[in-house]
């Protein structure tokens, strides 16, 4: 991290309890995957309040249950992730001594409801870009909204943190569905009402997406859209996720 | 209503050192697809999940629903879970925890905190919810809690149960955020010592 080295390492505490707000927590979550010693404050702050947790235990509903194992009997479960592309920290040490050719390497991080997954290499390229853009005194991250299919559940999550001044966003999305055969995700800056494409956005299979963007305006809006897989120079399909600044 | 004992698969502390973790096995087969072993992790986790939303959602249809949502989440993601993070108990607790904060506070910018500042004048669940009997677990997390300093305390309680943010908190308390956030922290290690969660 650039901007906030001193403080980000105090932040585990707060981050445990979900106590950091939007832009403090997309920082924190960048940074403490490779950072031991928040790591280990994370793992050891959430053993501690799950205890916190379990002591507020009632009895639920007779009817959830129900409804719950109604559900999960109409909900794919995703696939686990490959052993070679989780990373240990053996690894990581070993990877780091090889230099920066690894870390370049389309580093993603995947946070999972709290989860959190290392992939490839240390430290992620996306995590320093946006540790970049965080750091900016005009940054603004925005989660857009995804209208009926966020109350659905199966609509993904997308965020875009940007700064104007430093000409760069990075856009963070988790369980974005498979796009149709033949179609992509499109992303649009929307600047005096005119769209801009930005990129074609291709999810892997399980749905993460960790995009690094160069960007000429400021932003009223950021979209979404289904488009042809090439991508479209201006909006044609549905409006998947829309975000007005 | 019967009273119901969480057996020790509901603690979270027993992740720690050799012992195994005794929900990882259902959540592996759970991860297979296996429904029965998803309803055995169900029992053991619903009362802890069902009790930290709606300890902060306090409105019971609201919390039911974020409840429901943990569990479908547990499901679709129980392949991915990783013992090296910690223990199922605590994996769950964190997506409970993180589901009813994201409620709360879309609620709160789409209602403009209104309906939270009502709920306050609701009475506290503990006198409307039959609670499940954990005791042991209960007396010393309450233990724990009695060792902090009541400023560490408040600070902590408003963050996790009340949903607030450290700025918001120091807002609430009419203190400077660094020394919530140093609170927050010097009470987080506190209760750390005092319960465990080394791993």
């Amino acid at each position: 991290m650039s901007s906030n080295d001193i403080d980000i390492h105090h932040l585990g505490a707060a981050y445990a309890l979900d106590a950091l707000d939007e832009r403090e927590r997309m920082a924190f979550e960048a940074h403490y995957p490779s950072c031991e010693v928040c790591r280990a404050d994370v793992l050891a702050f959430r053993a501690t309040l799950s205890q916190v947790a379990a002591a507020q235990s009632i009895l639920p509903s007779p009817t959830l249950k129900g409804r719950v194992m109604a559900e999960i009997a109409q909900t794919r479960q995703l696939s686990p992730l490959l052993p070679d592309r989780v990373t240990d920290l053996a690894e990581r040490r070993r990877r780091r001594t090889m230099g920066g050719f690894l870390a370049a390497a389309a580093a993603v991080v995947l946070v999972i409801s709290g989860a959190l997954v290392l992939r490839g290499g240390d430290p992620p390229a996306y995590a320093e870009a946006l540790a970049e853009v965080l750091g900016q005194p005009d940054a603004r991250v925005l989660t857009l909204d995804a209208g009926d299919r966020r109350a659905a559940g199966d609509g993904g999550v997308v965020k875009v943190a940007w700064s104007s001044t430093g000409r760069m966003a990075v856009l963070v999305a988790d369980g974005l569905p498979t796009a149709p055969d033949g179609a992509a995700y499109e992303l649009w800056l929307i600047a005096d009402g005119e769209p801009q494409p930005m990129n074609v956005l291709e999810a892997a299979a399980d749905g993460e997406l960790r995009v690094v963007l160069d960007i000429d305006d400021s932003p009223d809006s950021w979209g979404v859209t289904i488009e042809p897989a090439d991508g479209s120079p201006a909006p044609t399909g549905e409006i998947l996720f829309l975000g007005t600044v | 209503m019967g009273v119901l004992r969480l057996g020790r698969a509901a603690r979270a502390d027993v992740a720690e050192g050799d012992v195994p973790d005794p929900l990882g096995g259902l959540l592996r087969q759970a991860g297979r697809g296996d429904h029965e072993a998803f309803a055995q992790l169900y029992d053991e986790l619903a009362p802890m999940v069902v009790g930290v939303v709606l300890r902060v959602v306090r409105d019971p249809s609201q919390s039911e629903e974020v409840a429901q949502e943990v569990f479908v989440e547990l499901w679709r993601l129980a392949a991915r879970y990783d013992g090296m993070k910690g223990s199922v108990a605590s994996w769950a607790a964190t997506m409970a925890h993180r589901r009813a904060i994201d409620r709360v506070r879309s609620e709160q910018s789409a209602r403009n905190r209104v309906a939270r500042e009502v709920s306050n004048l609701v009475p506290d669940h503990d006198d409307v919810v039959e609670r499940v009997e954990t005791t042991l677990d209960q007396a010393r997390v309450r233990r724990a809690l009695d060792m902090l300093s009541p400023l560490q305390r408040e600070a902590l309680e408003l963050a996790y149960f009340g949903g607030h943010t450290y700025r918001e908190v120091a807002v609430l308390l009419d203190v400077a955020e660094g020394t919530v956030k140093t609170r927050i922290r010097d009470g987080m290690i506190r209760l750390r010592d005092e319960l465990g969660g080394a791993q």
